[in-house]
């Protein structure tokens, strides 16, 4: 009996540890900023970049309700929206992410809103980085 | 009431001037009955089966057809037309390459998913089954958040299953692999993920079942038992009521993801088709190993199973826990560190067919319930719907199909069975009867009562 209740006791901790289901955030990379569903206008944070930390592995963002800074982890995605320019979007890095571009950050925990789970940055056509003008 | 309006339309000498007007009232008052929520079903079912997002002319339907039980298996997949949209990669030259495996497709029933990234095309994908889509409503939900697809993760945005449409659409409806919206296909609308979530949500059973049923037949029962006893079959754990949900007795944790080593079995036919077939880690990027549960009652008309369509009959997906792969799995070890002798699952061949046919009654009995149901809605149509009445009808067909299918695969209830093709007949008839539907088709439902009957004790 007491192995029946480990074993259970086992399993409940198990499956409570496994983390928050995330979307399948493969076909996220070709949905255009503003427009995933049930994400933008809802969590997510819609602005422009005002500086990038990559030592820190930061970035601020200026939104409607001022400047926030977000946290990049390893696991954090960065995708460059060229759909406006008609050309298939990209994987992106940090090095992509400059002063001044128009991005959409989803956050890991939609109510700390500190974790980025994933970066939409709106770059140019030539999929190199469009800084501001 | 409205056999008396018709009776007018019929008879009399105003029958003439009245018609028109009459029948215009009745399509009126029909449009009046239907509540938000029905409006908002039958628009997704519109979307569902029609509409193509501007792609390469594929629809929800063409993987999830209505009348293969809303997914593709190789003997369906040969019915089809060598145009059909379910091929375009064997007819459009931009998804020739890494976009579909046709011979995986058409041999296995596999479709091509980049579930870990659209980088390095000719390496990096998986092949999957098509999950149905019934009894959504109470498989989806998990205090994790919603679960969706294969591996619980199969939805873009926040994940949901209203989510789920618009990275199928990027994902199966492109016409290149540029992948670019607005011009190789277009997003669905904020409208259109409503009417889609609800039209899913529509789909089968809205509830779990209540077990122990008070089953008839002798190895459907002991099947059960099986099923439900925790120290042998141990199914219930992980679908508790043979539903998509666990229960390891401490109260239900929703749908949850497990690592049952289905990858690890041997000689899959995938694999052994000599086509490139990666391995499948499963629940994000990089995967855990793990895969979502689906529900049961609908499992033995829907086969191949497992998310690699590895198992193609009901009795080897259950002799799938019974052996090597499943017991030396995470999922298989857990069962075992929870066994007072340290046994995960371990079943006999009689047993194994037991629960199977357990499965195979259920589900049968899930699609005389939905044939009621149709049959009893085609009759609430009247003669200004005769169409609707009669595709309603068709519906009740395919589930009465489904049911002699499940029960004669399992060589089960040959008088249920009877009954079944009685009801058939009827239905048939009343499908094409213009005068005497109602009767036809309340003497079909009559059959399905007295199959049902033969398979369960009357409450």
């Amino acid at each position: 009996m007491r192995k029946l209740l480990a074993g259970i006791a086992v399993m409940g901790l198990w499956l409570a540890c496994l983390a928050q289901a995330h979307a399948q955030q493969m076909t996220e990379m070709y949905i255009p900023i503003g427009q995933s569903p049930g994400v933008s206008g809802k969590s997510s944070l819609m602005g422009a970049i005002e500086s990038v930390n990559p030592q820190k592995h930061t970035l601020a963002v200026s939104g409607p309700s001022g400047i926030q800074e977000i946290l990049l982890t390893d696991r954090t995605r960065i995708w460059l929206d060229r759909t406006q320019a008609r050309l298939p979007n990209l994987t992106g890095t940090l090095a992509n992410l400059h002063k001044g571009l128009k991005v959409e950050v989803k956050f890991r925990d939609a109510d700390q809103k500190r974790v980025a789970e994933w970066i939409k940055v709106q770059v140019a056509e030539s999929g190199a980085p469009a800084r501001k003008p | 009431m409205e056999r008396r309006v018709r009776g007018r339309l019929a008879v009399g000498p105003e029958g003439v001037l009245r018609a028109p007007v009459v029948a215009a009232c009745l399509v009126i008052l029909s449009a009046c009955n239907a509540s938000p929520s029905q409006d908002l079903v039958a628009k997704g079912r519109q979307i569902f089966f029609n509409e193509t997002f501007q792609g390469n002319g594929r629809t929800c339907g063409t993987c999830h057809p209505a009348e293969n039980n809303l997914t593709l298996d190789p003997a369906f997949i040969a019915t089809l037309a060598p145009n059909d949209p379910l091929f375009v990669a064997e007819f459009n030259p931009d998804l020739r390459k890494n976009f579909e495996n046709p011979r995986l497709m058409r041999q296995f029933g596999l479709i091509l998913e980049n579930l870990d990234g659209f980088v390095d095309l000719d390496k990096k994908f998986v092949m999957r089954g098509v999950p149905h889509m019934l009894g959504l409503r109470t498989s989806v939900d998990s205090p994790q958040g919603p679960r969706t697809g294969w591996s619980g993760d199969g939805a873009p945005g926040d994940g949901s299953l209203r989510s789920f449409a618009t990275g199928a659409v990027i994902q199966h409806f492109t016409k290149t692999l540029n992948r670019i919206p607005g011009q190789d296909f277009r997003l669905p609308t904020e409208e259109e993920l409503d009417a889609i979530e609800a039209f899913s949500l529509s789909l089968g059973r809205q509830q779990d079942l209540a077990l122990p049923l008070p089953l008839k037949g002798i190895v459907p029962k002991r099947g059960q038992e099986i099923f439900l006893d925790n120290s042998l079959g141990k199914c219930n754990r992980c679908h508790a009521n043979a539903g998509a949900t666990a229960n390891f007795g401490a109260g239900s944790i929703g749908n949850a993801n497990f690592n049952t080593g289905v990858e690890n079995l041997p000689d899959q036919p995938a694999d052994l088709s000599g086509e490139l077939n990666p391995a499948d880690d499963g629940f994000r990027t990089p995967g855990d190993g793990t895969f979502n549960t689906p529900p049961l009652v609908e499992a033995a008309e829907t086969g191949p199973f497992f998310h690699n369509n590895a198992i193609e009959t009901i009795e080897g997906a259950v002799a799938f826990y019974d052996g090597e792969a499943f017991n030396s799995s995470p999922a298989g070890k857990l069962l075992a560190a929870a066994d007072p002798d340290g046994v995960g699952i371990e079943l006999d061949g009689t047993q194994i067919v037991a629960i199977a046919a357990f499965l195979r009654v259920i589900n049968a009995l899930e699609n005389i319930r939905q044939s009621v149901e149709l049959l009893e809605s085609s009759r609430s149509k009247g003669i200004a719907h005769r169409a609707e009445a009669k595709e309603l009808i068709t519906r009740s067909l395919n589930e009465t199909q489904d049911s002699i299918r499940v029960l004669e695969g399992g060589g089960l209830h040959p008088e249920a069975v009877a009954h079944l093709r009685e009801a058939q007949t009827f239905a048939k008839k009343a499908a094409r009867s213009l005068f005497f539907r109602d009767r036809l088709t309340k003497q079909a439902i009559e059959e399905q009562n007295k199959a049902r009957v033969q398979l369960v004790e009357s409450s």
